[in-house]
């Protein structure tokens, strides 16, 4: 199969989206794989939207920006969007959004809207895979997929690997981290105290008003 | 203070939006940066973006209003890209830690105020899905911001809303 994974995330290295999409890569051996970096507003320069439009299947994988899509990437939508309209294809879109609440079903709005982009695009819609606990993938880089804490997040990516084979449509999965939901909300805590000392700054500036 | 983010040309805003001093009016001059997700609002310059565009005190503003009001294309059942990214621009008005709201995750108050949101929502073609999702939408910003919703509104054009903020 041809498969575009592209990472709508702000960040160029180092994101939660980029190591699901690395997860998911590492399942697909025998796939002819293209990898798009949806960074900024603009499109990659080198995008070749036709390459792009021939594919088999493009999995989107982005962070939870304020209950809906980054504005970045809205912008790469819309971009596409005026592409797909002239142009029409037959790619089946996936995608994967992770948010550093809890609950994963808190990226259902986020997936309706990539959703109904596909609809204005008059692409087909795959499945959506909504992730919780966004906030602890990338401490987890050192730990083996399907493994300890990694275990639902690898099942998802799993799951959603063998629909992408089959070019099925089929229903959001929504996932919670397979830890406590205390033991996050502390973790994450401690975390932000730790990155604001690292600045320079004590736990007090955090609560910050101007 | 009412707050009112739009992506309506300048012309537009004129016609349409209301010009009185006990309202703030952010809208598109072309140069707002897209958040880089560093979250340096919350960790080096809390409460403020480290961007330092005319769009870097979007967390302050939100603290200082008792109505916010977004006037937006709608686009696949959302925000358009400007107005979006106003509201990416202004996460620094929550606080880093969570808290349980109504049993979901959600982020701590930085601030005190309440205020009310509403969205207006143009479009000639906005379909029946998509309003679904503009409501759902909004109604989870509220929840998240720790607000109210006011009012969600759709309509073919922006003209249909002269006179709806008065």
């Amino acid at each position: 199969m041809k498969i575009a994974l592209i990472n709508g995330s702000p960040k160029i290295k180092n994101s939660a989206s980029g190591m699901l999409l690395d997860e998911l890569k590492s399942l697909r051996s025998g796939d002819c794989i293209t990898e798009y970096g949806f960074h900024t507003p603009a499109l990659p320069s080198e995008m070749d939207l036709e390459a792009f439009a021939q594919q088999d299947a493009a999995v989107f994988a982005l962070p939870l920006y304020v209950d809906g899509v980054p504005s970045h990437l809205l912008n790469c939508l819309c971009r596409l969007e005026q592409y797909f309209v002239k142009h029409p294809s037959n790619l089946t879109v996936y995608a994967i959004v992770n948010c550093g609440f809890f609950e994963g079903n808190q990226n259902r709005h986020a997936l309706e809207i990539m959703k109904n982009w596909c609809a204005r695009c008059g692409l087909k819609w795959g499945q959506g895979v909504g992730i919780g606990g966004g906030g602890m993938l990338t401490g987890l880089q050192s730990v083996p997929a399907g493994k300890g804490p990694r275990k639902n997040f690898s099942a998802a990516v799993r799951q959603l690997s063998e629909h992408i084979t089959v070019g099925k449509s089929t229903e959001d999965i929504y996932v919670l981290p397979n830890v406590p939901r205390f033991a996050y909300k502390m973790g994450a805590k401690a975390e932000w105290r730790q990155q604001i000392k690292m600045n320079g700054l004590t736990e007090k500036d955090l609560f910050r008003k101007l | 203070m009412r707050l009112i983010v739009h992506d309506l040309t300048e012309e537009q805003a004129k016609e349409i939006l209301p010009q009185d001093k006990d309202t703030t009016i952010i809208g598109d001059n072309g140069t707002i940066h897209h958040c880089i997700g560093c979250f340096g609002c919350w960790v080096k310059t809390p409460g403020q973006c480290v961007i330092r565009d005319n769009y870097g005190d979007m967390g302050e503003l939100l603290s200082k209003c008792d109505e916010l009001i977004f006037v937006s294309k709608c686009c696949y059942g959302g925000y358009s890209p400007f107005v979006k990214n106003v509201i990416d621009r202004g996460i620094s008005y929550s606080h880093p830690y969570f808290t349980i709201r109504n049993g979901e995750m959600h982020h701590k108050r930085r601030y005190e105020n309440h205020f009310r949101l509403s969205a207006f929502f143009y479009g000639s073609d906005i379909t029946e899905q998509e309003k679904k999702t503009a409501e759902g939408l909004a109604h989870a910003n509220a929840r998240n911001l720790d607000c109210q919703t006011k009012k969600v509104y759709f309509a073919p054009t922006a003209d249909a809303f002269r006179g709806e903020f008065e």
